[in-house]
């Protein structure tokens, strides 16, 4: 009876949302739907602490045979990505009331809900894929709600980066899916085969850096801060709690972790994940709104944990412990930091609570927890400090605990950025009872998830000795201390969110504004100039000859065909000999 | 009698006899030339159907005819054959049905639908030729019968197609008699036969078979818009909407493509092609014309020159797959041949329906058109999403098969090109999606009708609907009998193990 149920439970968790999706086509149904979507992730959450690791749900009709199951790995991943988005669609129920554009939120919130789940469950590679696009393509609505300029620029961004990481991701799942058996094979085949292919060295690259879009990665992290402040509140929450972490449970299921002994990935790896971690937080605290101070956060947040899955390429057999702690990362990641998003809200719509003190109590709390020093926290660095501390990493790499509490110092003052800047946030109303609910519903989670740990296969784990106590608090109070001066001595740098973008921008407009410059080059060589934001407010307008880019198309198409037909081949003899 | 020698005859004369009865009948009898012409294509469909079944269960369906001594009409129905008559006839019913609504008060009806029934006589004819004579036969009635649906508007915008039309196929049509003559000279009648092919002849002949190979695919290549012969493609555009459906999802585009499938398997045969170091080339020449026709679709700011381009690009999917050497390639390419066919005829539809519900041709007139035509946009939605290749569409199976096909076959580079590929599709379809359902309406429609319809009138879009479903259910259930996906394994099984 109970394997009926956990089937079903699988199969309606991401296709619930879509079966909403469906009713909502019906007139009569719209006012019921734009009610029950908060309620489309119940399923996800019951199966996550109900189902039976080991759960399976066949669907041989579908594509190439679609299995859905429950493991360990991703019954940790369910749990928090389903809790996110029951809390910030309860959420979304209240905030977005009025919003014009509410059905279309609506839908959209339902379809990249229903790809998130699905890849979180799917078991074979096809569908896998096909939730991992569903999700992608359907977060730019969510992404340009506000069809603002920047929203705009924003969504653009993300669009072009995450049809880049698709790319490669696609090309990575095919490499590596040509030295199966079946065309289409399961996900848990692909870590051995990439391990034993001769291509291993760039099915690996492409996997990285294309899942690494969507995780935030040093360097493919440009669309993050643009796109976490632009979006709706309650968005930015799943989009920097659940969405990232598709691109870490990206790499958990496909990179040959606890198969392969590779050195030189592994330094790598860990080498981009501490660029991230420490360039998130101090990029993130020059900056000056709360949604994008929390948007490097995970960054940062992210850095850490790709430093956890470069060490599994350094020695497979500690992966066994590895992967728990970096599930466990990922889960407190995504309840604290949902919590936070939720509460630039909740500041700015207090109703004149912004003055009291529980209120602040209850912002800083999830703070807190991510800086370490509160449930699922204190669980998850301690976790992951002694998991990097058994591995006995080779050299300099035997230093990486205390990274992380360098690092540690970089959240704390994140975190507090974040308070500070939510200060003058306030607007004088108060939001609704729904909205007030969602925070709250994730504030509990994240405060109660350590004592949850266990149902969901994970070990508890507290402050055991006054070592660990010291492990945990010193950089938190080094973080205090220097925020405390900071705010006294210091003025924050101007910049820009989205940082390495901007100044290419720059220098690009740079580049073709001297070129345009140069004698008798003005009419043969028109480059397109990346536009600024000012341009962007005047691309509105009706243009008879199609858009700037179509133009461009038009003019070099046939430079652009040569240059590609090249470059594709060079490429292909280069890796193809 | 013996049914399984008339079948294959039957089902080309039901379109012919379609026609025949279409011209004869009165301009004003609408309601009888409509029933005539949709009961027509259910018998074709229902012809085709048995013919399916049996050709599963190895039946052998021929009919012979030798017209002189070394020279035969044959008909026959084989995998491949049944596969492209499949997909003729469940889109010319839908496409008649969509005719029926787009034409409604318009001029020279009986004129549009008797060649419309010839033309898909033609196609038929070309699925299930037996033998290259009858094969050229058939693809020049296409050519022939084509020609007054391009120009069918009269103006002289449409003429002028018609004229570059005409220029190019013919002389495609001349250099492919060429290259039959010249194989006939070398060969004798040769029959299309998975496996069999031309290597008993003498090696002192390979290189003569090599350049009737070339004459034979420059011929076929007319048609399926290799570049440089695609240029009449986009010009051909100016035809009424259901026309360029047909016209790039089966009949003239795909006519070319599925020649060029028969030369490499069913005369050369895959072994002998390859042998002859004839394959990578034409992989080369294939992929050259996917991202030609990519780029410069990028370029278009009309819908349908847009999606002409795209069909230039799309078209040469089962062309690549038939110059991939292995199985999983093959089956790509071929399982892209009905593929395409569903997807580009949704898009063509969804064109139409913009252009006739709101007169809206241009890509930046379509901000908005989303809230006022959501099940039309739903259909091109599909049809985009499928043309990048994301799943759980059809385009994805296409992708995936081939990528997989040109790992096998040792040609990593395609992989390259199979990524460019959709990069770029991505680049033009998602700028059309994100005007139809993210941006405001920005000035009344150019041409508003049917404002009573919520979306468009119904014989409009009942066949998009239908054909998307069709996009959506060829990639979710590729696994299951009877896709596309199976049909394509089930001729590579027939041509690989004979």
């Amino acid at each position: 009876m109970n394997t009926v149920i956990d089937a079903f439970g699988l199969v309606a968790t991401p296709a619930l949302p879509l079966l909403m999706i469906l009713l909502w086509c019906v007139p009569g149904f719209r006012p019921r739907i734009a009610c029950w979507t908060p309620w489309a992730a119940l399923p996800a959450l019951l199966l996550a602490f109900g189902g039976e690791a080991g759960a399976f749900a066949r669907l041989d009709w579908m594509l190439f045979g679609t299995v859905l199951g429950l493991n360990e790995l991703n019954r940790v991943f369910l749990a928090f990505t389903a809790m996110l988005w029951l809390a910030a669609g309860f959420y979304a129920r209240g905030y977005m009331a009025g919003d014009g554009r509410g059905e279309s939120f609506r839908l959209l919130w339902l379809a990249t809900m229903s790809g998130n789940f699905g890849l979180i469950l799917a078991l074979d590679v096809a569908s896998f894929y096909a939730s991992f696009a569903l999700m992608t393509f359907a977060a730019y609505g969510l992404v340009i709600h506000a069809r603002s300029a920047e929203a705009l620029r924003a969504g653009r961004v993300y669009l072009v980066m995450a049809i880049g990481g698709e790319a490669l991701v696609v090309t990575g799942l095919l490499l590596a899916a040509a030295d199966t058996a079946a065309p289409l094979p399961m996900l848990a085949e692909l870590p051995g085969a990439i391990a034993a292919s001769a291509r291993r060295d760039l099915i690996i690259a492409c996997l990285f850096f294309g899942f690494g879009v969507k995780a935030g990665v040093a360097l493919l992290h440009m669309w993050l801060p643009l796109a976490h402040p632009v979006a709706p509140i309650p968005a930015s929450a799943v989009l920097s709690g659940a969405m990232i972490k598709a691109g870490l449970f990206g790499w958990l299921n496909t990179l040959p972790l606890g198969v392969a002994t590779l050195p030189s990935w592994s330094v790598a790896i860990m080498i981009t994940g501490l660029i991230g971690a420490f360039g998130g937080a101090l990029i993130g605290v020059h900056q000056r709104t709360p949604k994008t101070v929390l948007a490097y956060s995970s960054i940062s947040q992210m850095g850490l944990i790709t430093v956890g899955v470069g060490a599994g390429l350094q020695v497979p057999a500690l992966w066994p412990l590895l992967a728990p702690a970096v599930a466990l990362y990922a889960l407190h990641h995504a309840l604290a930091k949902g919590a936070l998003f939720l509460g630039v809200g909740i500041a700015r719509h207090s109703g004149g609570h912004i003055g009291r003190r529980w209120l602040w109590i209850a912002l800083a709390l999830p703070g807190l927890s991510l800086s370490g020093l509160m449930s699922s926290g204190i669980a998850a660095k301690l976790t992951l400090k002694q998991a990097l501390a058994a591995a006995g990493m080779p050299g300099w790499w035997n230093h990486l605990p205390w990274l992380m509490g360098l690092a540690a110092i970089g959240t704390t003052a994140l975190v507090l950025r974040y308070l500070w800047l939510l200060r003058g946030q306030d607007q004088g109303d108060r939001a609704s009872r729904s909205v007030w609910l969602g925070w709250a519903m994730l504030l509990v989670a994240g405060s109660l998830s350590a004592f949850a740990l266990p149902a969901i296969g994970l070990e508890e784990k507290w402050i055991a000795s006054a070592a660990e106590l010291v492990d945990l608090a010193w950089p938190v109070l080094i973080g205090l201390a220097l925020a405390d001066f900071a705010r006294r001595r210091l003025r924050s740098w101007p910049i820009a969110a989205g940082d390495v973008l901007e100044w290419f921008d720059g220098a690009v407009r740079l580049v073709a504004h001297s070129l345009r410059r140069l004698p008798g080059s003005a009419r043969r060589v028109r480059l397109p100039v990346p536009p600024s934001k000012h341009d962007l407010r005047h691309l509105a307008g009706h243009r008879a000859n199609g858009t700037e880019a179509e133009r461009f198309w038009r003019r070099e198409s046939a430079l652009v065909f040569v240059a590609v037909l090249v470059a594709v081949l060079l490429a292909g003899f280069a890796f193809g000999s | 009698m013996d049914w399984h020698a008339w079948l294959p005859l039957m089902v080309v004369g039901t379109s012919l006899a379609a026609s025949v009865g279409i011209f004869l009948l009165k301009e004003e009898r609408h309601a009888l030339r409509s029933g005539f012409n949709l009961a027509a294509a259910a018998i074709k469909l229902g012809l085709v159907a048995w013919m399916a079944v049996g050709v599963l269960d190895e039946v052998h369906f021929e009919t012979r005819y030798t017209v002189v001594e070394g020279v035969s009409f044959i008909l026959r129905a084989d995998a491949l054959g049944i596969m492209f008559a499949g997909l003729s006839s469940v889109l010319w019913l839908f496409t008649t049905i969509y005719a029926i609504g787009y034409l409604e008060n318009a001029p020279n009806r009986s004129r549009f639908f008797g060649f419309f029934s010839l033309c898909v006589a033609s196609t038929v004819g070309i699925a299930l030729a037996g033998n290259l004579f009858t094969f050229f036969l058939f693809y020049e009635l296409l050519t022939l019968s084509t020609y007054p649906l391009v120009v069918h508007r009269g103006t002289d915008k449409a003429l002028r197609a018609g004229r570059v039309y005409l220029a190019y196929t013919l002389c495609g049509g001349a250099v492919l008699l060429l290259g039959v003559a010249g194989l006939h000279a070398l060969a004798g009648d040769v029959e299309f036969a998975a496996g069999a092919g031309l290597r008993t002849l003498d090696p002192a002949l390979h290189p003569a078979l090599t350049i009737l190979f070339v004459l034979l695919i420059a011929g076929l290549g007319v048609k399926a818009a290799l570049v440089p012969l695609h240029s009449w493609l986009p010009i051909a555009m100016v035809a009424p909407a259901p026309v360029s459906a047909l016209l790039h999802a089966v009949a003239v585009v795909k006519a070319g493509a599925f020649g060029i499938v028969r030369v490499v398997y069913d005369v050369y045969g895959i072994e002998f092609a390859w042998s002859l170091g004839l394959l990578d080339p034409l992989a080369l020449v294939a992929c050259a014309t996917i991202l030609y026709g990519s780029i410069r679709a990028l370029a278009q700011t009309d819908l349908k020159r847009r999606l002409a381009f795209s069909t230039v690009s799309q078209v040469s999917y089962v062309v690549l797959g038939t110059a991939l050497f292995g199985p999983v390639g093959t089956a790509g390419g071929l399982v892209h041949l009905l593929h395409q066919g569903l997807m580009k005829i949704t898009l063509f539809f969804c064109a139409g329906n913009y252009a006739e519900t709101l007169g809206v041709h241009r890509i930046d007139e379509l901000d908005g058109v989303g809230s006022r035509m959501p099940a039309t946009s739903v259909a091109f939605t599909i049809g985009a999403f499928g043309m990048i290749g994301i799943p759980p569409l059809a385009g994805f199976v296409t992708k995936w098969y081939l990528g997989i096909g040109a790992l096998q076959a040792g040609m990593s580079w395609v992989i390259g090109v199979l990524v460019a590929s959709s990069v770029l599709n991505a680049a033009y379809f998602l700028p059309i999606l994100h005007r139809i359902w993210f941006r405001a309406q920005r000035a009344p429609w150019p041409d508003e009708q049917f404002r009573m319809h919520r979306d468009t009138h119904p014989w409009l879009l009942v066949p998009t609907l239908a054909t998307a479903a069709l996009s959506v259910g060829a990639g979710l259930l590729a696994g299951m009998p009877y896709s596309p996906l199976y049909w394509a394994e089930v001729v590579v099984l027939r041509e690989y193990l004979p």
